[in-house]
């Protein structure tokens, strides 16, 4: 439902009744074929605003080329129509005649259980700020602006240029923090977590676009590269010649009038003043709650937080403070695409497992007829050219390449259609099937990757199976590439069309294998994580095998002591504990580990280990949550003298109220302990937030104690930048260190002596201190056993690797098995419960479907031609062939094939077989192209 | 003599997930190109083994792209 808003809700969880704003589009959905000719024709102009307004859009347009769906809007206060009362030029050219001029407001009531939150949020408006001279300065820019410029399909093509003058810039500078970590008026006080990355993108982007010799600069405060393999990227921007200034630009000065150049005026880190001019300056904005939301979140009766974000607790990630309504993304606070991803994930399954006794009961199931056996008949191919309105008629001359289509051999009909996707001619074409006994299908039209599914579905109900189907894209990539040349598009038309006609041929039918799925799931560690996955596959309905290696659930997290927000840990785990084994569908397993195995999506068999003894379970689904490690320092005296610890100790001599906690006068923390340095170059993202509450509750305890933090870069991302404030202000100190030049500390007749370089006097400090704590790093388990049991893999740094780090953050490429918590990558408590929420949603949606049905597209070994060589079982990426040392050849495991064809391309003796893609098939295709 | 101008025939064998979706979106934002390539869909660039790349030279093409 698009263009639509909520306008009222009302009800309670499980119940909802929602009153929806649906504003006119003035474009028949239905008819639309996204065609463009309305938008080509329209008189009208307007600012882009998915441009930036860095370009001009039509009154009638999409947003964007892949916008889903592609389906044209009237802009209603720029069209002359809606204005003056004439034009209607995109309803005289549009021809499928989609134009709806007099399509009204309508307001729709629905009934819902649960309702989810993804607003996301709106960039900060720099204008906001004067000093930087925004909308004023021609070479200033903001970050999205930049955005776009880059892009390919932005304004520019991709060509790197200063929006104002097209002029090409030779020095840019990015200003991060504008709207954030700022506490003056207009601006935010709050981190907002993406904008560093994004910078340093950025930088790499334009230095591919436009050369080496572009130069580029960086002018920050802390880098905030805190993400998984996010410290490699800075270290590799770094080296490729991306220069990183710490100094905070906070204004700049007027242009000079003759190149536009900015001046920017700066101290660095000794306190000397420099002087750069750059052609273009690139404002980093922050990212903010969307307007309007205020207003919104009162009428539903959700709490927002101080920076006027969805709030939510640690231990409830997802959930509102209303009940049956959920939050993810941006909404509930600054966050970049992998979380908002898996908060996604998490808040539809927190949603479903609210409403798991109502699943499927308003999904209404499809019946096919039986296939009609073509395989002893000679090929009957027929052929549907479209010409797509104009399209694909207004440039190919689709009369002459249905003639040419009826030259072809075994075709025994050929039509025109003016659209072959139409309904009525689906059922056309059916009616044409039966009527001409056809037994192949060539539709020459648009994509296959769009419009394959629709004239498959056309095929099933015409009794013919689905593969027996071909396309020849004569829209996408010929009438459309080659606009100007009607005479070549058709010939290459033709050709197109030959190609499809003979691979047509040679289709045979494919079967979908169906699966059953094991209705059970496997949870491996007991942790936070591990025990939020379980619980929610069991609201949902579904028996879990919970395994923890330890004798006791809660892991790592129970020697915590307090989230950022201040929750208390212990008392979560204990309630999480208890609930888990309270649940009669969870099985736990403690003391248990994993010794092997086998299957596949649906129907895993694993071998448990339980102090000697083993068993074996069935399971559909496995969630790896088995955490990491606090780092045992070799650094700082650790181990070595009784008051060096590691921020876990501490944890434990404060809630402990250690008696040595009350004499304490001098404190200080290490920050990157083990972590950023060779033998671990990642961030461990959890210690800065940390160390700074740790410091804070300190301070509370014992507001004299002098209490510091030697830190690289403070990453108190988000909202936790409110902490690192909060800190400052009740007096903890923090001094930045150098990685060349760590701290040093020694112990003198048992006195621990801590001594370190001012960044700011560039002299040597030496101290006394009572206690020091280290932020030692979190590392892996580098668990390579589980990994090669699951066949999923790990990365360099011994985390799991998930199947994409931004738009699939905890699924791996193995389908079935899923990933959360610290075993992914460090991450804080209320992270690693999002993300045991995700896991368990794309879990249970596997669960939930009762049987997998394979692509036919898959591979088949014919065995008298294998000659057991085992290169297919090396090639295969998805692990999907196994050697059987019986008879000695290779097996593909058809529900882990993926059909990428590597198997058949590197067998020496053409054994396997890719179905649909074969190689008779490719070959005479291959000849038919040239 | 008179000499014809040189058109290159090319063969691209195109992943279906990647550069034949790329196709599709340079056909949506109206990029024009030479209609000198004709466009093979496989599921994979893996799909592709020498003997196609040989047959498409066998056939006649002057020159193969394989996109993946």
């Amino acid at each position: 439902m698009t263009l639509t808003e909520l306008e009222s809700l009302s009800g309670e969880a499980g119940d909802f009744t929602v009153t929806l704003r649906q504003s006119p589009r003035y474009v028949d959905m239905s008819k639309c074929i996204g065609c463009g000719v309305c938008a080509e024709k329209c008189p009208k102009k307007v600012a882009d605003a998915y441009n930036v307004g860095l370009a001009k859009r039509k009154a009638i347009y999409v947003q964007y080329s892949q916008t889903v769906p592609l389906k044209y809007a009237i802009d209603q206060d720029a069209c002359i129509y809606f204005k003056k009362g004439t034009c209607k030029a995109c309803e005289k050219h549009c021809p499928s005649g989609a134009i709806k001029l007099d399509d009204a407001e309508q307001l729709l009531t629905r009934r819902v259980g649960a309702v989810v939150l993804a607003a996301g949020f709106q960039p900060f408006n720099p204008k906001n700020l004067g000093g930087y001279g925004y909308g004023r300065y021609p070479g200033v820019v903001t970050s999205l602006e930049f955005e776009r410029v880059l892009s390919a399909s932005g304004p520019f093509g991709g060509h790197l240029v200063r929006p104002a003058d097209k002029a090409e810039p030779k020095r840019i500078a990015w200003l991060q923090c504008v709207g954030s970590r700022d506490t003056k008026a207009g601006s935010h006080s709050y981190c907002s977590g993406v904008c560093c990355m994004y910078s340093i993108k950025q930088a790499v982007i334009a230095k591919e676009h436009a050369g080496d010799d572009l130069e580029t600069a960086i002018f920050f405060m802390d880098m905030r590269t805190y993400g998984k393999d996010f410290d490699r990227y800075y270290e590799k921007a770094r080296q490729s010649g991306v220069r990183f200034i710490r100094s905070r630009i906070h204004s700049l000065m007027q242009p000079d009038p003759e190149t536009g150049q900015q001046k920017i005026s700066y101290l660095d880190e000794s306190g000397a003043s420099h002087q750069e001019a750059f052609d273009l300056v690139v404002l980093s904005i922050g990212l903010e709650a969307p307007e309007g939301f205020r207003s919104l979140a009162e009428k539903l009766g959700v709490e927002l937080d101080r920076h006027g974000f969805a709030s939510a607790a640690s231990f409830a990630p997802v959930a509102s403070s209303r009940p049956g309504i959920y939050v993810c993304g941006a909404l509930a606070g600054p966050k970049d695409i992998p979380y908002s991803v898996m908060e996604a994930s998490a808040a539809a399954g927190a949603a479903a497992s609210e409403l798991s006794d109502q699943r499927f009961t308003l999904v209404q199931k499809k019946t096919y007829l039986p296939e009609r056996n073509v395989a002893q008949e000679p090929p009957r191919i027929g052929v549907f050219i479209c010409n797509c309105g104009t399209n694909i008629g207004g440039t190919i001359k689709v009369p002459e390449v249905a003639e040419y289509a009826r030259s072809l051999p075994h075709v025994v009909h050929v039509e025109e259609n003016l659209y072959t996707c139409s309904q009525d001619t689906q059922d056309r074409m059916s009616e044409i099937i039966a009527e001409k006994g056809l037994n192949r299908v060539v539709v020459a039209a648009c994509s296959p990757r769009t419009h394959e599914p629709l004239f498959q579905e056309t095929m099933n109900n015409a009794s013919l199976n689905k593969y027996l189907f071909e396309m020849a894209n004569i829209r996408n990539q010929d009438s459309w590439v080659h606009a100007q040349e009607p005479e070549v598009a058709t010939e290459k038309a033709k050709d197109l069309v030959r190609m499809a006609v003979t691979k047509s041929a040679l289709l045979a039918p494919l079967l979908e294998a169906e699966l059953p799925v094991t209705q059970a799931a496997l949870v491996i560690g007991g942790g936070a994580a591990g025990m939020t996955a379980a619980l929610n596959l069991a609201r949902q309905g579904y028996p879990v095998h919970l395994v923890e290696k330890q004798d006791v659930l809660g892991g790592a997290a129970r020697r915590l002591l307090h989230t950022y927000k201040g929750e208390d840990v212990a008392g979560f785990l204990e309630g999480l504990a208890r609930e888990v084994q309270a649940d009669p569908k969870i099985t736990v397993h403690l003391n248990t580990t994993i010794a092997g195995v086998q299957g596949f999506i649906g129907n895993f068999k694993t071998e448990l280990q339980t102090n000697g003894s083993s068993q074996s379970i069935e399971h559909g689904v496995a969630v790896l949550a088995t955490g990491a490690r606090e780092y045992r320092p070799q650094e700082y005296l650790y181990g070595d003298h009784p008051a060096v610890m590691t921020q876990l100790e501490l944890d434990e001599l404060l809630r402990q109220n250690d008696k040595r906690l009350e004499e304490i006068d001098n404190v200080a923390f290490i920050q990157c302990v083990g972590s950023r340095d060779d033998n671990h170059p990642y961030c461990s993202k959890v210690c800065c937030t940390h160390s700074v509450k740790t410091a804070l509750e300190l301070k509370r305890r014992r507001p004299e104690a002098n209490v510091m933090v030697l830190y690289r870069d403070l990453r108190t991302y988000g909202p936790r930048e409110d902490l690192y404030q909060a800190a400052r202000e009740q007096g903890v100190l923090f001094v930045r260190y150098a990685q060349q030049e760590k701290p040093v500390v020694a112990s003198q007749d048992g006195r621990l002596n801590l001594s370190f370089v001012d960044p700011i006097l560039g002299r040597p400090v030496a101290m006394n201190l009572d206690l020091l704590c280290l932020a030692a790093a979190i590392e892996s388990h580098q668990d390579q056993q589980l990994a090669q049991m699951f066949r999923v893999p790990l990365d360099g740094d011994g985390w799991f690797l998930e199947a994409h780090q931004k738009l699939r953050p905890v699924d791996f490429a193995n389908d079935g098995i899923f990933l959360c918590g610290m075993a992914h990558y460090p991450k804080p408590l209320e992270e690693s419960l999002a993300q045991a929420q995700a896991a368990a949603a794309r879990a249970a949606a596997i669960l939930g479907k009762g049987n997998i049905k394979v692509s036919g597209l898959v591979s088949r070994i014919a065995e008298e031609l294998c000659c057991g060589c085992q290169i297919c079982v090396n090639v295969c990426p998805y692990q999907a062939i196994s050697f059987h040392e019986g008879r000695q050849v290779a097996l593909v495991n058809e529900a882990l094939c993926k059909g990428c064809g590597a198997c058949a391309a590197a067998c020496p003796c053409e054994a396997p077989v890719l179905m649909g893609f074969n190689n008779r098939q490719l070959l005479a295709q291959i000849r038919s192209a040239l | 003599m008179k000499q014809e101008k040189f058109e290159p025939k090319l063969l691209a064998f195109v992943c279906n997930w990647c550069a034949y979706g790329a196709a599709d979106l340079a056909g949506v934002s109206r990029l024009q190109y030479p209609a000198n390539v004709r466009l093979l869909r496989v599921m994979c660039s893996a799909t592709v083994s020498p003997h196609h790349i040989l047959r498409a030279v066998q056939s006649g093409a002057d020159g193969i792209l394989v996109a993946g």
